[in-house]
């Protein structure tokens, strides 16, 4: 068996007739320029290879020629869906090399913009999962609430999608005054509108047949490929950076990480609905404790990095989300800057998910990795 | 629409037949400007605004294209949601292909028009899907709303709504116009312009300053109010596991030749001990340790780094420098780990871009995540690594030619400059 196509590792004696096939890069179940090379034994899956860098985009080589600044830009479009989750991955890199502080106030903006970036990315992948299955409506669902936390966010950052609102020592501007009361409504409704969710999908029973048992992806095996997120803690490991490394104000939060231990489809989609209810939780705390007066940045400085290498991690929706800033010369470009993205190692494991699995098993197990390929590729 | 383009023919000739022929005209027109079925496609960004505008609150059917087909072969309009790389392109000229005419396409977003963010010092994007394929509207954005869209796909059914039997739709040939080109010649005629305007313009103004010699615009600009902020000191928040310092002490002891890169002449321990908690401890280790140190870092119950963070590299002048970042789910701390690997300068100078500067084990047998993170590093910087079971290039082409990371990487035909 020396005639494998590359990437293809698995020696078997088999009877039966393999053969391969390709899906993508475009594909609307690889959620992006994604191509799967799949060899088939009948109509199940033996092995899978991904084939990623359709959308390499160069980001870290232009990077070397941009400033700090620039590059804030361009981490928002890596993973689009959180894009105001990477703004805040760079920032608090540069933050360590600038060493400046951030004002009570600005910390706060930032957390609740943090968890409203949060849930519209589960509510993105509440709209695929679904959408994937079969059930169109969930996807209309998903992005109806979506839209909402897109308003309050065009109203702080002045764009829908792609925000670079976070600078260091604060953010670009002051929140407005309607934000509190925006947030405050959006909760209010969201609270109705998650019931309906979770009564639409939860004990759905296509969702159930399709889902329960599907994809099991084992703890020693999520740790091993360096799973993070919500993959990870599905195959029950308590990890969160939020937790095991808080950044910002989340140490004063009282919030509960859900964990779930099975490791299938079924519990991947079931924790992320679990943190939208603890998101919003966080929410709720911060608008009490939000304070009216005080300063929302600290004072300007120029973005000039001294030598040395710094590290930055946060917990995006999609999971542990660290940048690495290497300066070798003082001044306001970088030598390097590396992104470490979520989504990557869950690709890399999706081989260990799919294997005996059917097609149609694979389309449910994409939706509930939820990757975004431009962060995967960069 | 092969018949109707042969009506003009057969009815003109006979008297009231151009009426005729203009009512099927109508027809046929209004039913294709009305049902412009897209195709379900995007790389990055734009494609989710693409989404967005079929959902709910923006509702694309209003304008007829809520049909998204999955398969070219049932489109007639190809959305170009998102950057296109080289690597994508000729993906996308063969689903151009395959969607049967009339056909049209909407290069949305920055990124398709000209490269957008990505137009200088990128190696990867190509710049404007009209050296492509024949792109009809461009929707600018980066990226565009809901409404732009909308915006674009109306000037398309404008554009659709000329289209006559006389003057039927035709297959329009990709423009090989570099962006670079139309952007000097759009440059060009905008000085010409502005020259033309100041010359128009010298008679008025002289002749308003004559009138009013001493006037004074009363024109301010709107500027956000400066505001005075305090400083505020960093507090650096520790972390979970062991500290820096017993990491470095405890590592120590078993590989006695591991150091931290320090200019001072300090005791390393207390250069150890003064890097701030929450920066994780980054140790220099000799390329023969590397392996060896791993699996004991993976595998000793103080340490416990049962997860890979991640593997990257830096390249500098003689050396590349190879960074694995290995944490403990259970404990919580990290550890760094940098391998100075020296380049093989022993290659001949013309050899030396494409060739494999640096040797170093691999550990893909001890973390599975380490596989696709050391071909990325492979792809990137041509470091060789030994005992890797399948080192192939990951992101870009096999038969692209070097390696981009590295900083000496120059391609004059496909890297830009800002002029």
């Amino acid at each position: 068996m020396s005639t494998l196509p590359p990437g293809f590792r698995i020696q078997r004696e088999t009877n039966t007739e393999e053969f391969f096939i390709n899906m993508g890069p475009q594909h609307p179940s690889t959620h992006g320029a994604l191509r799967l090379a799949l060899r088939m034994d009948g109509e199940t899956i033996v092995e899978l290879v991904p084939h990623f860098g359709y959308i390499h985009r160069g980001m870290e080589k232009q990077a070397e020629s941009m400033s700090y600044l620039q590059y804030i830009a361009l981490s928002d479009r890596q993973d689009y869906l959180t894009a105001i989750q990477n703004n805040l991955g760079v920032v608090i890199a540069l933050e360590k090399g600038m060493n400046v502080g951030v004002p009570e106030k600005a910390e706060y903006i930032r957390v609740m913009l943090q968890e409203l970036g949060r849930i519209a990315s589960h509510l993105v992948f509440y709209g695929c999962f679904g959408g994937d299955l079969g059930g169109q409506t969930c996807l209309l669902f998903g992005f109806k609430e979506r839209e909402m936390i897109h308003d309050i966010l065009e109203e702080v950052t002045g764009s829908r999608l792609t925000t670079n609102f976070f600078r260091p020592g604060g953010s670009r501007y002051d929140v407005p005054d309607t934000f509190i009361p925006r947030v405050k409504a959006f909760l209010d409704h969201l609270e109705g509108a998650m019931h309906d969710y979770e009564r639409f999908l939860s004990k759905n029973i296509i969702v159930l047949e399709r889902s329960v048992g599907i994809g099991i992806l084992s703890k020693e095996d999520a740790i091993a490929y360096g799973c993070s997120g919500p993959v990870l803690r599905a195959s029950g490991v308590n990890f969160d950076v939020r937790r095991a490394n808080p950044y910002s104000i989340y140490s004063q939060l009282d919030f509960d990480v859900p964990v779930f231990q099975n490791g299938d489809c079924y519990d991947r989609y079931k924790i992320r609905i679990a943190e939208i209810h603890e998101s919003m939780k966080i929410l709720r705390q911060c608008i009490d404790k939000f304070p009216k007066e005080g300063p929302w940045r600290s004072k300007e400085k120029p973005v000039r990095l001294p030598v040395g290498r710094y590290y930055s991690e946060i917990e995006t929706a999609k999971g542990l989300y660290a940048t690495y800033v290497v300066a070798a010369t003082t001044g306001e470009k970088p030598y390097r800057i590396h992104t470490r993205g979520p989504s990557f190692p869950h690709i890399a494991a999706l081989n260990k998910m799919v294997q005996g699995h059917k097609i149609s098993d694979l389309v449910t197990i994409m939706a509930t990795l939820d990757p975004v390929i431009p962060e995967i590729d960069r | 629409m092969g018949i109707i383009n042969y009506a003009p023919k057969i009815l003109d000739p006979i008297p009231g037949g151009k009426y005729v022929v203009n009512l099927v005209d109508y027809v046929v027109n209004w039913a294709r400007a009305n049902s412009i079925w897209p195709l379900t496609y995007g790389t990055s960004c734009c494609a989710i605004e693409m989404m967005s505008s079929s959902m709910a609150r923006y509702d694309i059917a209003r304008f007829g294209s809520e049909v998204f087909r999955a398969s070219p072969r049932q489109a007639d309009l190809f959305i170009l949601a998102g950057t296109i790389t080289r690597r994508m392109a000729p993906a996308i000229q063969m689903l151009w292909e395959q969607i049967p005419g009339p056909k049209y396409a909407i290069a949305m977003g920055a990124c398709t028009i000209s490269g957008g963010p990505f137009i200088y010092d990128n190696y990867a994007v190509v710049r404007g899907a009209q050296n492509l394929i024949p792109v009809d509207v461009f929707v600018p954005g980066c990226p565009p709303r809901p409404e732009a869209l909308f915006h674009g796909l109306l000037t398309l059914r404008e554009k659709i709504l000329k289209e006559t039997c006389r003057h039927p739709w035709h297959a329009g040939r990709p423009k090989d116009v570099s962006t670079m080109d139309r952007y000097r010649e759009a440059a060009k005629t905008w000085a010409a312009l502005e020259e033309m305007k100041d010359e128009e313009m010298a008679e008025a103004r002289a002749k308003f300053k004559e009138e009013h010699p001493d006037y004074k615009s009363a024109f301010k600009p709107i500027r956000i109010k400066k505001e005075e902020f305090p400083e505020v000191p960093r507090e650096p928040k520790g972390t979970a596991g062991l500290s820096q310092s017993e990491l470095f002490a405890k590592l120590r002891a078993e590989f006695p030749k591991v150091t931290v890169h320090t200019h001072s002449e300090d005791p390393i321990e207390d250069v150890v001990a003064a890097i701030p908690a929450d920066c994780p401890l980054e140790v220099l280790v000799e390329p023969e340790d590397y392996l060896p140190m791993v699996k004991f870092l993976k595998e000793n119950p103080d340490f416990d780094m049962d997860y890979l963070i991640d593997i990257t590299a830096i390249d500098y002048d003689d050396h590349f420098d190879m960074v694995t970042m290995l944490r403990s789910i259970g404990k919580g701390h990290k550890l760094f780990l940098s391998v100075q690997l020296k380049k093989d300068f022993s290659i001949s100078e013309e050899k030396r871009p494409t060739a494999l500067l640096a040797t170093i084990d691999s550990v893909s047998s001890l973390y599975p995540g380490a596989e696709i993170k050391e071909r990325e590093v492979y792809d990137m910087f041509g470091i060789n690594f030994k005992g890797h079971p399948d080192q192939r290039r990951i992101f870009l082409d096999k038969d692209f030619v070097g390696y981009p990371l590295r900083k000496d990487f120059t391609h004059s035909e496909i890297i830009r400059r800002p002029v």
